[in-house]
Formats: structure tokens, C-alpha cells, sequence
């Protein structure tokens, strides 16, 4: 981990139709190579947040910068950010008519415009990371939650990005699952990736989270160094939350 | 499939089904045709069948050529494909602008969608025959198809704008979190699944534009129904030409819908459990 943040967000606003608050002036710098990791009641913000970063929903107040390129209105910087930054979905979200290798190969052909061959290249050594060669050829309903969570995983390293966002990766999934998810993000976090993962797996955060951000109703109620945060959490809510969960 | 599915018992029931399946579709099959028979002995008509093939090939000099029937099927074949091919593009073409971000390509598509689907086809062939054609200086050919895919195309426009909203939206989010813009997602993601799901009400389309070409015939166009128009004043042989035709779009039709059932089938679109069957 460097002093150097990779993603600026500031001031961050948004407010859903209906007049729902889903963030409020939320700021989070975060470093290149840190692991942040983001919990919160459900619909606290932390997946909008996410959502905000690269362009999914659009802020109505606020500024996000990641490596330097402002997410604003040109089509060219949302583009640009897109391609440096990876997301792994809920609902995994791979594309039901391509096999697990043309789901992987597609960014890396039609984006990075590489050729078949290297891009095919790419593909067996992202399989073979995420522990599923074998299933190169099969469609994505053929696969298990955790086969079809780790091609995800894989389909968005293929574009080689600097930062990887994982909202809820692992809420889907069966419990026997979930543990291969993880397994294969903590990889990439020892790696050096830099991350910013909402999740509600706690033994996750405690391990390989550098830092815990707490959110409600859009806002940080408390951010800490990781030990920090689950040893003296500091303010009354977020004391609340732990207890409950833990 | 387990050892008890293939046991002789199943195996009875289901041979017993089958013949009881037959028997329903017989008794059926008799009872169109004892309707029929009543209607028509009812006509009073003079049936003359054997003056018919002549009218589908002709003997030359000890060569079958094609008679007129078989001529205007060339031409029916001739302007539907011609015409399938611009309604899909067109089809598409109104559908993405209609799903557009920008109000002048929604408003483009919506005035076209409405203004073709509330008038009736005859009157947009005589249009495009008798006002656009000498202005685009086309032929009645080509005025036939222009009008036939303009027509078409706002049915078809619909029907792939449906199955395009009706992919999740996690694909959409999915292909921009790669970084491909929108037309890349619609060709590579959305479009691809989009299409495997509305194939059959496009099939239905399609079906539609061939029975639809019979129209042309008004602006002297020689297809399959002209021809049949032009021997029925001939000959009078009415009922026994004009179904003669029916059966030849029965079985352009009936070829259509097969070939896409098959691309359905390779598809893996099928359905697997059939209603009234073992679900």
C-alpha cells in the first residue's frame, strides 16, 4: 500500500426518486493497494456507493476521481474509468448465451482489442487463477453460485483493471460456497489489488480488510484501521451493529 | 431416467397413450372432412380439378416449364424475401431509436410506429406506387417491397423493442463495468438474447409478410395472387385456383415457420415440459 489514493470521491450525493437519501456528503479516499472494506444496515448507501464509482448511477452532487480521470460527463473519461475498474456483481450477471471463456474473452477483444489468440491466453491463466479450467467450455447455468461468482471474478480481472469493486459478492451464494469466493479475493487482496468490498462477511473484513468503513443512511458513522475497528469501536452505533452481527 | 421408467408397465402406458393420442387427431381429421364434403355438395359447384395442373407446369416441346401459377410463386418468393430482409433491419433500426436517449430519434420512431400501424396496408402500397416511387424514381418492383417493409418493419419494431427491455438490466451493468459502450453491448450481450426470445412472434411476422404480398397484386405486380386473379377471369375455374393458391402460401408459410422451429430448437429455446404432459 501506497500514500497515493487511486479513488477520490467527495461530497458524494444521491437521492433517489421518491426522495430517498442514499448518500449524504459521503467522502472516501481511498489508497492505492488498500483493501477497504464497507458494512452497513441494508440500505445504507454501501452498494450505491459502489454503483457511483463507475458510473452505474449517477451522482447529483459531488466529485469522484479514480487515477486521475474525473468521472464527469464526457462519455470518453466514464469509458476510460470502466476499463480500470473492475465489478463483481451480486448476481454475478455473466452473459447466460457465451460459454465461461467467451464471457471473458468479450472485454478483452472488443475493449482492450486484443487478439483472439492473446486474449485466449489471458482467459486460461484467469481460469486457471480462479481454480476452473475445466469448465472453460460450459455455459454459465451449467456452473455452480461459487463457479459462476469466481468466472465473474475472472471476466473482470481480464481488463486488468487497478481497482476491483465487489458489491455483496458472496450474498447470493450457498454457505458451502461462499468460502471459494472468498478465498479467491483474499488472493487478489495479498496480490496488492487495490479493493473496495461491501460485504456482510465479517471473518472477511477482520482478515483482509486494511480499513472498515460503517455506513447509515448514506453517511460514515465510523472508519477505522481494521484492528481498531472491531477491537474499540469508538461510537455507540457502531458498537450496536457489532454486537448484532457478531 | 431411472430403472422404473423403463419398466413394462411404463412402457404399456405410454405405447397406450400414443394410440389414443392418434385416435383423438382422426376423428378430428374425419370430422373436417364431412364438413367440408356438407359445404360443399351445400355449393351446388361444378368441381373441375383436372383442368389445374396445367396452370402449374406447362409441357413445351417435351420440356416442363413453369406456368403461371409457378411464375407468380417466383415472384411472391422473390419480393418476400427481399422484403424480410428490410423489415428486420428496419424493425431494428426503429426499435433502437425508440429506446434512444435522444427525443428527435423517439420521436422519429414513434411517428413512424404509429403512422404505419394505423392505416391500412393497401392504402401505404398505393402511396408509395402512385407518390413516392416517381419521386425516388423506383418500379413497381421495388415500390413493393419499400411499402411491404415499411409496413412490416413498425409490427417487427415492436416486438424486438420488447425483447430487448425484457433483458435484465444486470446485463446492461455487467457489459458497462467491462467498459463497452452501448452499441457493443447491444451487439454482443443484448441483442443476441434479445432475439432468441421473440423468434417466434417474429416467425409470426414473417408469416404475415408473405400472406401480406398478396396485396401488390394492386399495382400490377404479376405475384402468386395476380396470376391466380388473371386465370380466374380466364377460365372461371374459381374455387380450384384460388385454393391451389392458398395451398402454395400454406406451404411457404408452413416452410418458414419450420425453419425457424429448427433455429429455435439449436438455439436450446424449446420448451422442455408440454402442457398435459409429464411436467
Amino acid at each position: 500500500m501506497t500514500d497515493e489514493p487511486i479513488i477520490e470521491a467527495r461530497g458524494l450525493t444521491k437521492i433517489f426518486p421518491g426522495g430517498i437519501v442514499a448518500l449524504d456528503r459521503f467522502t472516501l479516499i481511498v489508497r492505492r493497494g488498500e483493501v477497504v472494506v464497507i458494512i452497513g444496515p441494508s440500505g445504507s448507501g454501501k452498494s450505491t456507493f459502489l454503483r457511483c464509482l463507475n458510473g452505474l448511477e449517477e451522482v447529483d452532487d459531488g466529485a469522484i476521481v479514480i487515477d486521475g480521470i474525473p468521472l464527469d460527463h464526457h462519455r470518453r473519461n466514464r469509458l476510460l474509468i470502466r476499463q480500470e475498474v473492475g465489478m463483481v456483481f451480486q448476481s454475478f450477471n455473466l452473459f447466460p448465451h457465451m460459454t465461461v471463456r467467451e464471457n471473458i474473452d468479450l472485454a478483452q477483444i472488443h475493449v482492450r482489442r486484443k487478439s483472439h489468440a492473446q486474449a485466449a491466453q489471458t482467459t486460461m491463466a484467469l481460469l486457471a487463477k480462479v481454480g476452473i479450467t475445466e469448465k472453460a467450455d460450459r455455459y454459465p447455468h451449467e456452473l455452480s453460485g461459487g463457479q459462476q461468482q469466481r468466472v465473474a471474478i475472472a471476466r473482470a480481472l481480464a481488463m486488468n483493471p487497478k481497482v476491483m469493486l465487489f458489491d455483496e459478492a458472496t450474498s447470493a451464494l450457498d454457505p458451502e460456497m461462499i468460502g471459494e469466493v472468498l478465498e479467491v479475493m483474499r488472493a487478489l487482496a495479498t496480490e496488492g489489488m487495490t479493493m473496495v468490498v461491501v460485504t456482510h462477511e465479517m471473518g472477511f473484513a477482520r482478515e483482509v480488510g486494511d480499513r472498515i468503513v460503517f455506513m447509515e443512511a448514506g453517511r460514515i458513522v465510523e472508519e477505522a484501521p481494521t484492528g481498531g475497528f472491531f477491537g474499540t469501536p469508538q461510537q455507540e452505533r457502531t458498537k450496536a451493529f457489532l454486537s448484532q452481527i457478531l | 431416467m431411472t430403472a422404473d421408467m423403463n419398466g413394462p408397465f411404463h412402457q404399456r402406458a405410454a405405447r397406450m397413450s400414443t394410440l389414443i393420442d392418434c385416435g383423438k387427431f382422426l376423428l378430428l381429421a374425419g370430422l373436417a372432412v364431412w364438413l367440408l364434403a356438407l359445404g360443399t355438395r351445400g355449393l351446388g359447384y361444378q368441381w373441375q380439378w383436372y383442368r389445374v395442373p396445367r396452370f402449374l407446369l406447362v409441357a413445351q416441346g417435351g420440356n416442363w416449364t413453369a406456368g403461371p401459377l409457378l411464375q407468380g410463386l417466383w415472384v411472391t418468393l422473390q419480393i418476400s424475401a427481399l422484403s424480410l430482409a428490410c423489415t428486420l433491419a428496419l424493425g431494428l433500426a426503429a426499435a433502437l431509436l425508440r429506446l434512444s436517449a435522444s427525443f428527435t430519434a423517439r420521436a422519429l420512431a414513434r411517428g413512424y410506429l404509429e403512422l404505419i400501424r394505423n392505416t391500412p396496408l393497401l392504402i401505404q402500397i398505393f402511396f408509395v406506387y402512385f407518390v413516392l416511387s416517381p419521386v425516388l424514381d423506383i418500379g413497381a418492383f421495388a415500390s413493393a417491397v419499400l411499402a411491404l417493409s415499411l409496413f412490416e418493419g413498425a409490427y417487427a419494431a415492436e416486438i424486438l423493442r420488447a425483447g430487448i427491455v425484457s433483458i435484465h438490466r444486470g446485463q446492461w451493468e455487467a457489459a458497462h463495468s467491462l467498459g463497452l459502450g452501448v452499441l457493443d453491448t447491444y451487439r454482443h450481450v443484448i441483442l443476441p438474447q434479445a432475439l432468441r426470445r421473440v423468434l417466434p412472434p417474429l416467425a409470426g411476422q414473417g408469416i404475415s409478410l408473405i400472406k401480406d404480398s398478396s396485396l401488390v397484386s394492386t399495382i400490377a405486380i404479376y405475384d402468386l395472387t395476380m396470376q391466380g386473379q388473371r386465370i380466374v377471369a380466364e377460365t372461371f375455374l374459381a374455387f380450384e385456383i384460388w385454393f391451389t393458391v392458398a395451398a402454395i402460401y400454406l406451404v411457404m408459410t408452413f416452410g418458414l415457420s419450420f425453419a425457424v422451429r429448427a433455429l429455435e430448437h439449436r438455439m436450446n429455446g424449446a420448451p422442455h415440459v408440454r402442457i398435459g404432459g409429464i411436467a
